[in-house]
């Protein structure tokens, strides 16, 4: 089986090597994967702002990037996902015909774990990871997806990894609120770190690399030693630490 | 008003203080609501159903406001519809003026906060005095509510002392209790000579013409009952077609807003009259608003029954509290409903103070789909209100590298280079211009990376390994169990939750009841009793043998004719009794629950102790199956109803439970086997 990956912009521009990781594990999991070069972003940041115009361009791109190609559309991020299969449908309510175009994408879009585990019926891929983790239920995969059962599966299939829970309280990340807001965003990446701190974990995993980047961004600078790392990483066995 | 409300978040976090109380506040009210859910059968159907409810309410509003009123009406309550604030104002003060009041005695409405009734009040030279402990601290610092169920939340029980020894002249003491009893004792003289009660309405039912108020520390009742004139204040949208939705409804008000399964009081009023109520009752409907939010894209934020949960589980509220929002609504109802009733111009800013996380879509009982209405409410601000040039460009040049790919890639190039030789710590970015440096203030950000992904040549793309690797099965159960079933037999579990409201059980035959109650009485030197009428009916060998045992019957009623000054004297000789004796109509299994008529309001209400007889007969499973019994024009015989659950109780300073504040402080019930 081939799918479509959208890798999404942050790890495109930010975090490459997380997107490579990303490609591994669907190999590993027996599946082709095919990157469609005219991608660019789902459009999330507009669509967030509150400029409709602008996130329905964008998104309206990316539904024509995928629309000539077959297959599932796999993202490695529950926010990107939830963007395609809530927020389009939001977006091309007032355009029956674009709206068609986007429930289209809307229902062969998956993310990554969610497709692993539900789609393909994969129970774990073998592996090692030595590590004391905590996982971070990020809003948007849990709340916006429902979905948790999926990467936790995944995760406590790795030999050697000691996983503990997060609350499921907001990094802050919030899009455009990080700066935008940021004296709050901050307080609550803070709540993040002093929790992190208390587990004594080396590090985080989530099936978000936003909330990631805003939580390591937080540990390094709170001079904690934790780090983090995608879902997707941990998977592939890369090292902790975003970069 | 962005950069108002920017400075006031900091200003909020900076306060540890506040931040301690706003800590407290979120995990417990959490917990208590998590626990009080977790006794519902399946709590997602109730909120399913309260939804389609509320939404079933919105779709056909006209036709349900005007059967309300219709029946409110034909009981003899007058109702006024007010469009703005001011009319509303106007109309109250109107009638108060018209009732000669030198003050008014409020319960806590967040309706009269919206319009400015106190302000309203007090230009008419009419003095309004807050009677909910919170709303009460509050109006004496001079400050507004900072969480819509919890309107002190903001103040250590400290800062409360100063404020009463100040204000009120008792002795500097933090200990919660005496805090409660000296707002008691301020409370109490202007409790009964107020001529006007003002109070808001948690529901209205349409079928029935019934105005329903959620209370816990008995303020409630008392403004609705003592004074000869009552006033509630609804929002046009407060309403339910059934008195089964409103069964429903009352299952997750009080477990969403502080935990409990019912609150200590639930009153449902009809018209006014009897021994034991107003003379009078208006109801002054709401619009402000409402009308037009109705008809645009946020329309489901009318669905809203001002719970409060959202608030507790924000992130966002829980580091900046109430009054950072400068709004009657803060946190994320408040950040849809401020720019929906009061303007986008004023209030759009607030839509952006969230990161759309959804927590307070998933505790929110009418299911209130808040990211999305957020993102709805965000493009209004943004067609409706200029924003900032830079953020405006940024999107719009944002938008057009990122509709092709090769612009798109230029983009990448460019912050690349930009942001090359910024400072970093282990090669992340430690201080950035614009638009980064706000992030780079509290955080470190990633470096942009030299090869991108889509630069990279990756190998093995399309080759896939014959394997499906197969591990091992999930083990961990996210679920949590079932809760265990009620107990069969509705004595043992209405013993169960009545002890567990704080309220005393006792079973005994109707022959040997007077005994049991005698003893009672004399082991809290009781010798004067507030009697419900319907006692003295029905169980005539009870009054008989209290009477013979030398215990004085005090038989409350207040007539319409009675002018203010008479009116007063009997209130305040009422008052005096030690305790009142009632007769409760049914009993509710589920949530250890008596039920009174109206003609009991005063014996249940004024004495510090409450004695209640409660035939095994009239229990009845739940709320829902009560209701179901009496059908509208039951519950309609009587002027009004009182649900009482323990006895009165108030969390509002610091969240230390104090039971016993206006209403009475023991309750005992004595079923009647």
């Amino acid at each position: 089986m081939k799918v479509q990956l959208l890798i999404t912009c942050l790890l495109d521009s930010l975090f490459p090597e997380t997107g490579e990781a990303v490609v591994r594990v669907l190999n590993r999991a027996g599946l082709g994967v095919e990157f469609p070069p005219g991608q660019t972003c789902c459009g999330q940041p507009a669509f967030n702002a509150g400029f409709w115009d602008e996130a329905r361009a964008m998104a309206w791109h990316t539904i024509q990037v995928f629309a000539g190609r077959e297959g599932p559309v796999v993202v490695p991020s529950g926010s990107c996902t939830a963007m395609i299969r809530h927020g389009y449908l939001e977006l091309f309510a007032g355009d029956p015909e674009k709206l068609n175009a986007a429930q289209a994408l809307a229902g062969r879009t998956y993310e990554l774990s969610e497709f692993l585990v539900d789609e393909i019926q994969i129970a774990g891929l073998p592996g090692r990871y030595e590590a004391h983790l905590a996982y971070h239920p990020s809003c948007h995969l849990l709340r916006g997806l429902g979905v948790e059962r999926q990467p936790l599966q995944l995760l406590q299939a790795m030999e050697g990894l000691h996983l503990e829970m997060l609350s499921p309280e907001c990094c802050g990340f919030g899009g455009v609120f990080s700066v935008d807001h940021a004296p709050i965003s901050a307080e609550m990446a803070r709540r993040k770190v002093e929790e992190i701190e208390r587990l004594s974990v080396e590090g985080v995993v989530a099936g978000d690399i936003s909330c990631l980047m805003q939580i390591e961004g937080a540990l390094r600078r709170s001079g904690s030693d934790a780090r983090c790392a995608h879902l997707a990483s941990v998977l592939a066995m890369q090292p902790l630490g975003l970069r | 008003m962005r950069k108002r409300f920017l400075a006031a978040a900091r200003k909020a976090i900076a306060n540890p203080v506040l931040q301690q109380a706003l800590d407290n506040n979120a995990t417990r009210r959490l917990a208590s609501r998590a626990a009080a859910f977790d006794s519902l059968p399946d709590p997602d159907a109730f909120k399913t159903e309260a939804r389609h409810i509320r939404q079933e309410t919105l779709a056909h509003l006209d036709q349900y406001l005007s059967a309300f009123r219709a029946n409110l009406e034909e009981q003899g309550v007058r109702v006024y519809m007010a469009r703005e604030a001011e009319e509303a104002c106007r109309i109250a003060v109107d009638i108060a003026r018209r009732s000669g009041a030198s003050h008014v005695v409020k319960s806590k409405s967040m309706v009269s906060e919206e319009i400015g009734l106190n302000l309203a009040f007090e230009r008419a030279g009419i003095q309004p005095v807050e009677t909910d402990l919170g709303e009460f601290i509050v109006q004496l610092r001079g400050e507004h509510p900072g969480h819509i169920i919890t309107p002190a939340i903001h103040l250590l029980r400290e800062q409360v002392a100063e404020t009463f020894a100040e204000a009120l002249g008792m002795p500097y003491s933090t200990d919660v209790a005496a805090m409660n009893a000296a707002a008691h004792a301020a409370l109490r003289p202007g409790f009964l000579d107020a001529t006007v009660g003002v109070s808001g309405v948690n529901f209205g039912v349409a079928e029935s013409g019934t105005l329903c108020l959620v209370t816990n520390e008995g303020n409630g009742r008392m403004v609705t009952t003592l004074p000869g004139v009552h006033i509630a204040l609804m929002g046009i949208e407060r309403l339910v077609p059934t008195l089964g939705d409103l069964a429903v409804m009352l299952q997750l008000l009080p477990r969403s807003a502080t935990g409990q399964k019912l609150t200590s009081y639930i009153s449902l009023m009809h018209g006014p009259g009897g021994a034991n109520g107003p003379n009078e009752r208006h109801l002054i409907l709401v619009d402000n608003g409402r009308s037009a939010l109705r008809r645009s894209e946020l329309q489901e934020a009318l669905l809203c029954i001002r719970c409060g949960a959202c608030l507790n589980a924000c992130p966002v509220f829980r580091e900046i509290g109430g009054h950072a929002y400068g709004s009657t609504y803060p946190g994320p109802i408040g950040s849809l409903v401020s720019p929906g009733l009061f303007g986008f111009e004023r209030y759009g800013h607030l839509t952006k103070a969230s990161t759309l996380c959804g927590a307070c879509r998933e505790v929110c009982p009418v299911e209130i789909d808040f990211p999305t209405l957020l993102l709805r409410a965000r493009h209004r601000y943004t067609r409706e209100v200029t924003q900032p040039v830079l953020s405006r460009l940024g999107m719009r040049l944002f938008a057009w590298a990122a509709t092709s790919p090769s612009r798109f890639k230029w983009l990448q190039r460019v912050a690349f280079l930009a942001t090359r030789l910024l400072p970093r710590r282990a090669g992340w970015i430690r201080a950035a211009p614009f638009p980064l440096a706000a992030w780079t203030a509290s955080r470190d950000f990633p470096p942009f990376a030299a090869r991108t992904f889509r630069r990279r040549p990756l190998q093995a793309w399309t080759s896939a390994p014959a394997s499906k690797d197969a591990g091992p099965p999930p083990t961990k159960d996210l679920k949590t169990p079932e809760p265990s079933p009620p107990p069969a037999d509705l004595l043992a579990r209405f013993a169960q939750e009545l002890r567990s409201v704080d309220g005393q059980f006792l079973e005994a035959p109707s022959e040997s009841a007077p005994e049991a109650l005698l003893a009672w009485m004399h082991e809290n030197r009781v010798h004067r009793l507030l009697m419900d009428p319907q006692v003295e009916t029905q169980f005539p060998e009870i009054s008989w043998a209290l009477q013979q045992a030398g215990i004085e019957l005090v038989r409350p009623h207040l007539d319409a004719g009675m002018d203010q000054a008479a009116r007063k004297a009997a209130l305040e000789a009422y008052d005096q009794v030690e305790a009142g004796l009632t007769l409760a109509a049914a009993g509710l299994a589920d949530t250890g629950t008596i039920v009174q008529p109206g003609h009991a309001n005063l014996a249940s209400l004024l004495p510090r102790r409450h004695f209640a007889l409660l035939p095994a007969k009239s229990l009845h499973p739940s709320l829902a199956d009560w209701l179901a019994s009496l059908q509208a024009k039951g519950l309609r015989s009587e002027p009004s109803w009182t649900l009482i659950t323990g006895p009165s109780r108030t969390a509002d300073i610091e969240m230390t439970l104090t039971i016993g504040v206006h209403g009475p402080a023991e309750l005992l019930v004595v079923v009647l086997t």
